[in-house]
C-alpha cells in the first residue's frame, strides 16, 4: 500500500508541477498584479487597490476594445454554428466523394492562423480577389481595401474566422448526428412526418448536448482573438480586441503589466459568465423535453 | 424521377461550390508562392503557367526559413513526446489509484480545461522574464509539456481497459514500471496515437506564446516568423505565401496520412462532454 | 630543481595561455536585409582578424519588436556589449543608466561627425553616430510632365505641393497625387512632422517647459496634410505605397533612401524625381533621425566594444557600408563628399535635406510621446471631426507624463 502511494506521487508529480508552476502560480501573481501599478521595466510598485479596475472602464481604448471583441462574439458564433450545422446535414449521407469534400471543408480549421490571416490579407486587398468578388455582386468595396476602412475591417475579419471554422464544427456535429439512431427517424417517416418536421423535432433537440459544446469552445476561442488582429490590422480601424489590448497595454511599450492584468481579468470573467449562460439555456430547456 | 435528378444535381453544386469557396484561398497561396518575386500580383496570373522555386529558396537562404522550421519541428517533437509521456503517466494513476487526492486532481484538470489561455500572458511574461528562461527554448516547451485535454482523453481511455492483465502481472511480481511500460502502454496506442497528432498539430500552427515569450531569431518557431516576415523590405507577396506554403504543406501530409485519429481525436472529446 | 622548472612552465604556460584568451562581446543591430547583412558579417569578420583577441557576437533585431527587446535585456541585466539604437532611444536609455557616457572617448571625432546632437543626454555623449537618416519628397517626373509641368519643376512651397498633387490625381481613376500612410508604429508621424517643424511648429517650447504641440501652425500643418490625405491620397502602408509609387500610379510620396534601392534591385522604370521637402518657405524642415552604436554601462569588455565601434564607424567603413546598402547620409562628414555621393543626383538631394533636417527632442520619454502624436495623426485622418481635438488630446496626455515624473 505504502509503496503504491509514492508511486502514484511520482506518477501525477508531472501533471501537479504544471498546475502550481504554470497555472495556479501565474493566476495567483496575476491577480494580485491587478491591484498594483507594476510595471515590467519599473523596479518600485505600488498596491493601488481598485485603481486600475476603475481606470479601465472609462479607458475608451479598453472599451472600444471589448465592444469589439463583443461584436466578434456575437457576430460569429450564430453564423458558424449554422453553416457548420447546415454542412453536416448535407454531408450525412453516403454519396460518392463524401470523404473528399469533408476532408476539404475541414482542411482550412487545421492550418495555422497566421497562414490564414495572410492570404486573407492579401484577398482583402485594394484591386484583391474579394474587391473583384464583390463588384461582380453589384457592391462597393473600400477604396483602400477592406482592412484599412473602419466599417468593414472588423466584420471582413470575422467572415475569416467562419471561413476558418466552420470544417471543424461540422465534424462534431457529424460525430452527433452519427449518435441518433435511425429508428427515431424511421418511426417519424411512418408517422408522416416530412424533412423539415424531422430535424426541428428529432435532430436538433438530440444535438443539444453537441451544441452546447460548440458554443462554449467557440465562445472562449472567441473571446480570446488575437492572432488574426496581430497579423492584419494591428488593431488600427476599429478593429482592437481585449486581448490585442491586453499584449499593447503589459507586453509593448509601457510594458503596464498590473493594469494589463486587471482587463486580463476582466475578460476572465466575462468568459466565464458567458459560459456559463449556455448552460443554463441549453441545460434548462433539455429538462423541459 | 425528374425531381431526384434535380435534387441530385443541385446537391452536387452546391457540395462543389462549397468546396471552391473553401479550397481556393490554399489554392492561391500555392499559386503566388511560385509566382516570380519584385513585381505586384495580378490576380489574373493565377491562370498563368509559368512558376518558379526562388521564392522558396530565397526564404532559405537569406530569411532563415531553415532555422523556423527547425526550431517548429524541435519543439513540437518534443512537447509530443513529453506529452506522450507525462499525460500517460498521470492519467494512469488517475484512473487506476483510488485516493482522494485523485478526485480532487482530476477535478483541477477538467477546471484548467476551462480557464481561458489569456489570463495567462502577463504573468507568464513577467515570471519568465525574471526568471531568465524567457526568450528560450525552455519558455517555448515547458509550460506546454503535461496539456489537461491529454490527462482527459488517455483516463478515458485507460478506463475502458479492463484491469486484469495489470493484476495478473503484478501477482506474478512484476514492478509497477514494467507493467505501466510493457503492458499498459501498448494497449493504449490508440489513445496515445490521438493525442501526439492533436498536440503536435496545436503547437505547430501555435502563434501566441511563442510570440509573446521569444524575440529572438533563433529560438523563434515558424507561425511567429512568418507573421514578423510582413516588417522585412525583401519580402513581398510571392516570399510570405512561399513561407505558408512551407507551414501548410507538413500539415497537409499528416492530415492525409492520420486523418482517422485527427477526426477522432475531435469527435471523441465532443461526445464525451 | 624538476619540480621548478616544472611550475615556471606551468606559470608561463598559464600566463601565455590568459593572454591569447579571446574576449567574447556580443553586437546588436538592425540591418538584417539581405543585400546588407553581408556586408556587416564581413567587417566584423575582419574586425576580429585585425583584434586576434576578440571575438564578436552578432544578433540581430527587427524593427518590429527591437525596442522591447532592448528594453528588457536591458532591466534584466542582459544586454549586450555594443547595441546599435535608432536616434530617438538613446535618452530613454541613456536615463536609465543603461548606456556608457562615452563623452571622452569620441571628443577629437567630434568634428568629423555630424548628429552629436542625438546622442547627447543632459551634457554627456552617450552614442557614436554611425548612418544618419532622413526623409525627402519623391516624384514622378511622367506624371508631372502629364500633368503639365515642365521638365525641371520641383515644388518648392507646400501650396505648389498642393497645386501639383491634384492636377495629377485628376489624371484618371487609377492615379493618385499623394501616397498617404495607413498608422503604422513609428512611421505615420515621420511623415506629419516635417509639415510640422516647416509650418514653424514646435512640440515643446524652447526652454522645454511647456508643450505646445495643438499650436494654430501645428493644426494648420495638420489640416494640410488631411487635405492631401482626404482628396488625392492613395492609402496603404509604406509598402504598398511605395509600390503603387514604383508602379507609376502616385504622384508625390515622403520616403527615405531606401526607396532607391528598391528602385536599383527590383529594375524599375520610374522616372524618379527627388527634392527637398517643401515649407512654407523654402526649404522646409525635414525629420532627422539615424542609427547609432552605443556601449552597454554593464558591459564587462567596454574596451574591446569601443573597438567595435570605432571599427564600423570609421570612415572607410562607413563608406563601404553605404555602398552596399545605397544609403545616403554617412555620419562622417568626410566621406559626405565622396563622389559615391555627389555623382549620384538622388544621394545629393538626400544630402542636402540633411542640413535643413530636425530630429525630435532628445527625451526620455519620446517613445510615449511618439505613441500620443501618432495617436493623433491617425485620429485626425481617418476620424471624423476637428483636426484640432486629437492634436489637444495628445498635448493632454504629454502633460500627464511629465508630470507623473
Amino acid at each position: 500500500m505504502k509503496r503504491s502511494r509514492s508511486t502514484a506521487l511520482v506518477l501525477v508529480l508531472p501533471w501537479l508541477l504544471t498546475l502550481v508552476v504554470f497555472w495556479l502560480f501565474p493566476l495567483v501573481v496575476s491577480f494580485l498584479m491587478g491591484f498594483t501599478d507594476f510595471r515590467l521595466l519599473i523596479k518600485d510598485y505600488h498596491w493601488v487597490g481598485l485603481a486600475n479596475y476603475r481606470a479601465l472602464f472609462s479607458d475608451s481604448d479598453f472599451l472600444k476594445a471589448l465592444k469589439n471583441t463583443f461584436i466578434f462574439v456575437l457576430g460569429t458564433i450564430p453564423v458558424t454554428t449554422v453553416f457548420s450545422l447546415g454542412m453536416a446535414l448535407l454531408v450525412n449521407h453516403r454519396f460518392k466523394g463524401r470523404g473528399i469534400f469533408r476532408a476539404a471543408y475541414f482542411l482550412p480549421s487545421i492550418t495555422s492562423m497566421v497562414v490564414i490571416a495572410l492570404i486573407f490579407t492579401n484577398l482583402y486587398q485594394r484591386g484583391g480577389y474579394v474587391a473583384l468578388l464583390s463588384r461582380l455582386v453589384g457592391l462597393q468595396s473600400p477604396e483602400n481595401g477592406f482592412l484599412y476602412d473602419s466599417s468593414t475591417a472588423l466584420f471582413s475579419i470575422m467572415a475569416m474566422d467562419v471561413w476558418m471554422s466552420v470544417g471543424y464544427y461540422m465534424l462534431i456535429f457529424l460525430a452527433g448526428l452519427k449518435s441518433i439512431p435511425d429508428e427515431l427517424y424511421e418511426a417519424a417517416r411512418i408517422h408522416g412526418a416530412g424533412a423539415i418536421r424531422q430535424l426541428f423535432s428529432i435532430t436538433l433537440p438530440l444535438l443539444k448536448p453537441v451544441m452546447l459544446f460548440i458554443l462554449v469552445i467557440n465562445s472562449i476561442k472567441s473571446f480570446q482573438v488575437f492572432v488574426e488582429i496581430f497579423v492584419m490590422t494591428k488593431g488600427k480601424f476599429d478593429t482592437s480586441t481585449a486581448v490585442y489590448f491586453i499584449y499593447e497595454t503589459g507586453l509593448t511599450t509601457g510594458f503596464k503589466s498590473g493594469y494589463a492584468s486587471a482587463a486580463a481579468y476582466i475578460l476572465f470573467i466575462i468568459i466565464a459568465l458567458f459560459s456559463a449562460m449556455w448552460f443554463l439555456l441549453l441545460r434548462r430547456r433539455q429538462a423541459l423535453w | 424521377m425528374v425531381k431526384g435528378w434535380v435534387f441530385s444535381a443541385l446537391k452536387y453544386l452546391l457540395l462543389i461550390g462549397l468546396l471552391a469557396v473553401m479550397v481556393f484561398p490554399l489554392v492561391w497561396m500555392f499559386r503566388v508562392s511560385l509566382m516570380s518575386a519584385g513585381g505586384s500580383i495580378d490576380m489574373k496570373q493565377i491562370f498563368n503557367v509559368d512558376f518558379t522555386l526562388t521564392n522558396y529558396r530565397d526564404l532559405f537562404a537569406a530569411h532563415n526559413m531553415g532555422r523556423y522550421l527547425f526550431n517548429s519541428l524541435f519543439v513540437g517533437v518534443t512537447v509530443t513526446v513529453g506529452n506522450i509521456l507525462f499525460c500517460f503517466m498521470v492519467a494512469y494513476a488517475l484512473a487506476r489509484y483510488r485516493y482522494l487526492c485523485n478526485k480532487l486532481l482530476f477535478v483541477s484538470v477538467i477546471l484548467v480545461l476551462m480557464i481561458p489561455a489569456h489570463i495567462l500572458i502577463i504573468p507568464l511574461y513577467v515570471l519568465m522574464v525574471k526568471s531568465g528562461i524567457y526568450d528560450t527554448y525552455w519558455a517555448l516547451i515547458l509550460p506546454w509539456l503535461v496539456n489537461p485535454i491529454g490527462i482527459f482523453l488517455v483516463k478515458q481511455y485507460i478506463e475502458s481497459i479492463p484491469p486484469s492483465m495489470e493484476e495478473a502481472a503484478r501477482l506474478d511480481g512484476a514492478g509497477e514500471l514494467r507493467i505501466l511500460l510493457r503492458i499498459v502502454m501498448p494497449l493504449c496506442k490508440p489513445a496515445l496515437a490521438v493525442l501526439a497528432i492533436q498536440v503536435f498539430f496545436t503547437n505547430w500552427n501555435s502563434f501566441l506564446f511563442p510570440y509573446i515569450l521569444t524575440s529572438s531569431d533563433n529560438v523563434r518557431t515558424l507561425p511567429v516568423g512568418l507573421a514578423l516576415y510582413q516588417g522585412y523590405q525583401a519580402i513581398d507577396w510571392q516570399h510570405l505565401m512561399a513561407g505558408s506554403a512551407i507551414a501548410v504543406v507538413p500539415i497537409l501530409i499528416l492530415f492525409i496520412i492520420m486523418q482517422r485519429q485527427i477526426v477522432s481525436g475531435i469527435t471523441t472529446g465532443a461526445i464525451k462532454q | 630543481m624538476k619540480r621548478t622548472i616544472f611550475f615556471i612552465a606551468t606559470a608561463v604556460l598559464l600566463v601565455g595561455l590568459n593572454v591569447s584568451e579571446a574576449t567574447t562581446i556580443r553586437w546588436w543591430q538592425f540591418w538584417t536585409d539581405p543585400s546588407v547583412k553581408p556586408e556587416i558579417s564581413e567587417m566584423v569578420a575582419e574586425f576580429e582578424k585585425a583584434n586576434p583577441d576578440i571575438k564578436v557576437e552578432l544578433t540581430d533585431l527587427t524593427w518590429a519588436n527591437g525596442h522591447e527587446k532592448i528594453a528588457i535585456a536591458f532591466a534584466s541585466g542582459t544586454g549586450p556589449d555594443v547595441v546599435e539604437l535608432g536616434s530617438d532611444w538613446i535618452a530613454e536609455f541613456a536615463a536609465n543608466s543603461h548606456l556608457a557616457d562615452v563623452s571622452d572617448h569620441i571628443s577629437h571625432d567630434s568634428s568629423h561627425f555630424q548628429g552629436w546632437g542625438m546622442a547627447t543626454y543632459q551634457g554627456k555623449v552617450y552614442a557614436k553616430p554611425w548612418i544618419l537618416g532622413t526623409r525627402v519628397l519623391f516624384a514622378n517626373r511622367d506624371l508631372l510632365t502629364q500633368a503639365g509641368y515642365d521638365s525641371n519643376w520641383v515644388p518648392i512651397k507646400i501650396s505648389e505641393l498642393k497645386v501639383a498633387a491634384f492636377k495629377i490625381n485628376n489624371l484618371g481613376k487609377d492615379i493618385y497625387g499623394w501616397g498617404s500612410n495607413t498608422p503604422e508604429k513609428h512611421r505615420l508621424y515621420k511623415k506629419y512632422l516635417p509639415f510640422f517643424w516647416s509650418a514653424g511648429a514646435q512640440i515643446f517650447t524652447d526652454d522645454n517647459k511647456y508643450c505646445i504641440l495643438p499650436s494654430e501652425k501645428a493644426i494648420r500643418a495638420l489640416e494640410l496634410y488631411k487635405e492631401l490625405h482626404d482628396s488625392c491620397g492613395y492609402v496603404a502602408n509604406q509598402r504598398g505605397i511605395e509600390d503603387a509609387f514604383l508602379d507609376g500610379k502616385v504622384g508625390f510620396i515622403i520616403s527615405g533612401d531606401w526607396l532607391l534601392k528598391r528602385v536599383e534591385l527590383e529594375r524599375r522604370s520610374i522616372n524618379l524625381v527627388s527634392t527637398l521637402i517643401p515649407g512654407l518657405d523654402f526649404p522646409g524642415k525635414s525629420f532627422l533621425g539615424g542609427e547609432f552604436l552605443t556601449v552597454n554601462e554593464a558591459s564587462a569588455h567596454k574596451r574591446a566594444a569601443l573597438k567595435l565601434v570605432d571599427f564600423i564607424t570609421s570612415p572607410e567603413n562607413q563608406l563601404r557600408f553605404c555602398k552596399a546598402n545605397r544609403s545616403a547620409n554617412p555620419s562622417s562628414i568626410a566621406i559626405q563628399d565622396d563622389s559615391y555621393f555627389t555623382s549620384n543626383v538622388h544621394l545629393q538631394t538626400f544630402i542636402k535635406q540633411i542640413r535643413s533636417a530636425k530630429h525630435p527632442p532628445v527625451d526620455p520619454d519620446w517613445v510615449y510621446m511618439e505613441d500620443a502624436i501618432e495617436r493623433a495623426v491617425e485620429d485626425a485622418l481617418f476620424g471624423s471631426g476637428l483636426v484640432a481635438e486629437p492634436l489637444l488630446q495628445a498635448r493632454q496626455k504629454i502633460v500627464e507624463l511629465k508630470q507623473s515624473k
